[in-house]
């Protein structure tokens, strides 16, 4: 702008106002615009993926959340089935009704109600659903009374209007006598996995997967921050721990299906030789197995977060600690660790949120089994939710697709109630501590 | 040398040096520390001064790197010996930083939690009584009586740095460490620390680092200057300001270097 000028009084003053001051602030703003609508098109597209995603899966989903039912009209007396008041509110009640033919008694009453046909319309545990009612109310056994019974997964399918021709025959007359009904589906909400989709539930594999989180969180998290204190305030830095540190890191992007194949040769593998001669140690498609697996998976992520969040921790804190005769553990279990929980819960969740969408690594211990009762324990044998959404979205049958919508549902709610934990806590420390 | 067997002083350094892995911070530096008197380590930015108060409380324990050679005695106790605890040496011993660091947490909370883990205190309004008395010595009682509850970090720089003062005398220390406890502080709240430390004198042995040599004449009555690690005079202050032996004080106490 100036001339080599031999002294500062030969400068001449900087004109602000000149052609090319002019053209450098336009170009500034305009590169500052630029750069802020990129970053607004970057966050508009994932917010509209996202959006895109739940709407699909809401949209397909919410069927999955509901039943059609048929309100068939039955009288037990016409079919004359041989029960004793008395035997209905034992045990012996579902065994005595199955004898006296009432699957049969169900299926004619369709026929007389809805013509020839009329059994196909109803999902082949329509009688269970009888069976409970005259459970309920015996007085069925002797008057005529309409039962709300479940309807096929080709006459569900003929109601959303992607049914065969002699279904949505079926589908029209029951809507003309108005014996359709759609009723929120509680069964699959406390029901498990079954080969036909109306009956299928998705209790088992939600309880699966909490067992198995439970079993992932016991471990990964008191090992994993453990870790992380040791490496960060007792190890000495040499070459040992610079070694381990790599370690980690890199074990921190390993495949999840390679930490699968070692649950599999070590928990399975292994140890059940031993199981073999001295009886059974661990059993296959347990979430103890499960949980153990993810546990070895998500513990790098928690030892590398929670080890920045204790480096984030201000040194002065720990000099004043120090200062007035603080042991280290005091140090660390006083100060240290209360201040960096904020960051270790982020990091945790991260990983628990990771291992509770994982599906590979539990395919290969054998948690893709077909389990039709909810796990009773840790050692019973179990499937987890994203398990039961690759099953189910395999399945041939059309009635599973809603089904596997609906399950993907229950997995994001799964998932935002673990997040939203994690900021009542975070934000419970962060105010404790500020 | 040896070590004076029934010490005379509170402290003693004997040929006490500091490496920091190859760097040799502290050189043979041997000085006495007495009570009922504010002794000022002073000297230019990197003279090892601070390093070598650190030395007096094996706060340097916790740097890797660092390692303390000589001898340094508490009431003619070798404090880098392996019986000495330094936990309970730390607490005998205590230091204020130079930036005001309290606790996260609440007043009462900062100034009992010294007590607390030394068991200093048989009971509740024990407690109670110890952080009270430790305020009121530190001259903040008055300012903060009426909301012990809230948060230590909430309070002005000098109110902080009292807060830690307090934290220290909390814990019954017979040496309190304070390094360039005032550098972080405007004029009015340096005046108000110098002032504690006038009052603080007749209980405790005081050693101040400062960078500020008028503080120096002010609050101290011995000085030690420092220069690239050797502890180049120590004396009464009014003398060394005075009437220096050597040519180096001469020079950074009339501003020559510094």
């Amino acid at each position: 702008m100036t001339k080599p000028a031999a002294s500062q009084a030969e400068r001449r003053p900087t004109d602000w106002k000149s052609a090319g001051m002019q053209k450098r602030i336009r170009r500034r703003y305009a590169a500052e615009r630029r750069f802020r609508m990129l970053g607004a098109g970057a966050v508009i597209l994932s917010a509209a993926f996202l959006g895109f995603l739940l709407l699909t899966m809401v949209a397909q989903g919410w069927r999955g959340f509901t039943v059609t039912e048929i309100a068939l009209p039955i009288d037990l007396k016409v079919a004359g089935l041989k029960v004793e008041r008395a035997q209905l509110a034992t045990p012996a009640a579902d065994l005595a009704l199955a004898g006296a033919g009432l699957e049969d008694a169900v299926e004619n009453a369709a026929i007389r109600a809805f013509g020839a046909e009329g059994g196909t319309y109803l999902a082949p545990s329509a009688w269970l659903a009888v069976r409970e009612a005259v459970k309920r109310d015996p007085s069925l056994l002797e008057n005529r009374a309409i039962v709300h019974v479940p309807a096929a997964t080709g006459f569900d399918q003929a109601l959303a209007g992607d049914g065969d021709a002699a279904m949505e025959a079926g589908v029209a007359r029951l809507r003309r006598q108005g014996a359709i009904a759609r009723d929120f589906n509680w069964a699959f909400l406390h029901e498990s996995d079954s080969t036909d989709p109306v009956a299928v539930g998705i209790w088992g594999a939600l309880k699966g997967s909490l067992l198995t989180m439970a079993i992932t969180f016991l471990i990964a998290f008191p090992v994993g921050v453990l870790s992380a204190i040791y490496l960060e305030e007792y190890a000495p830095k040499n070459r040992w721990t610079d070694l381990i540190e790599v370690s980690i890191n890199n074990l921190a992007a390993v495949p999840s299906i390679i930490f699968g194949l070692l649950g599999l040769a070590v928990f399975l593998g292994t140890w059940q030789i031993g199981g073999h001669v001295y009886g059974p140690m661990l059993p296959r498609s347990a979430p103890l197995v499960g949980g153990v697996t993810l546990a070895l998976m998500i513990m790098p992520v928690i030892v590398i977060a929670s080890r920045n969040a204790i480096k984030g921790v201000p040194p002065s804190i720990r000099d004043a600690a120090l200062g007035i005769g603080a042991s280290p553990i005091q140090v660390v279990f006083h100060h240290v660790l209360p201040l960096a929980m904020p960051g270790i819960l982020t990091g945790t969740i991260i990983g628990m949120a990771r291992a509770l969408g994982e599906t590979a690594p539990l395919l290969l211990i054998g948690m893709r089994a077909f389990i039709v009762t909810a796990p009773g324990g840790f050692t019973d044998p179990a499937t987890v939710l994203p398990v039961q959404i690759f099953l189910w979205s395999d399945e041939v049958s059309r009635g599973f697709v809603e089904k596997t919508s609906a399950a993907i549902l229950v997995l994001l709610a799964v998932l935002l109630a673990m997040n939203g934990l994690a900021i009542y806590l975070r934000n419970k420390f962060e105010t404790r501590w500020q | 040398m040896t070590a004076p067997s029934p010490a005379p002083h509170k402290m003693s350094a004997r040929d006490v040096s500091v490496f920091y892995g190859d760097n040799h911070a502290v050189r043979g530096v041997s000085i006495d520390i007495d009570m009922d008197k504010v002794t000022a380590f002073i000297g230019p930015s990197g003279c090892g001064k601070s390093t070598f108060l650190r030395t007096f409380n094996r706060m340097n324990d916790t740097i890797a790197s660092a390692r303390v050679t000589g001898e340094i005695t508490l009431d003619g106790e070798d404090i880098y010996s392996p019986n000495m605890d330094v936990v309970q040496l730390r607490a005998r011993v205590g230091m204020v930083f130079q930036k005001p660091n309290p606790f996260p947490k609440s007043i009462f909370e900062n100034v009992a939690y010294g007590p607390r883990i030394h068991g200093l205190a048989s009971s509740k309004t024990d407690l109670e009584g110890i952080v009270e008395r430790s305020l009121k010595r530190a001259g903040l009682w008055e300012e903060v009586k009426d909301r012990l509850s809230d948060s230590g970090t909430a309070l002005s720089g000098g109110q902080q740095q009292r807060l830690c003062i307090a934290r220290a005398i909390a814990v019954d220390p017979e040496v309190i460490l304070m390094d360039e406890p005032a550098s972080a502080l405007d004029p009015i709240a340096t005046a108000k620390i110098e002032e504690l430390i006038h009052e603080l004198r007749g209980r405790y042995a005081i050693v101040i680092v400062t960078h500020n040599m008028q503080q120096a004449a002010r609050v101290s009555q011995r000085t030690a200057f420092f220069h690239l690690g050797h502890l180049v005079e120590y004396g009464e202050t009014d003398n060394l300001f005075t009437a220096p032996r050597e040519e180096r004080t001469k020079d950074y106490i009339t501003g020559r270097y510094g």
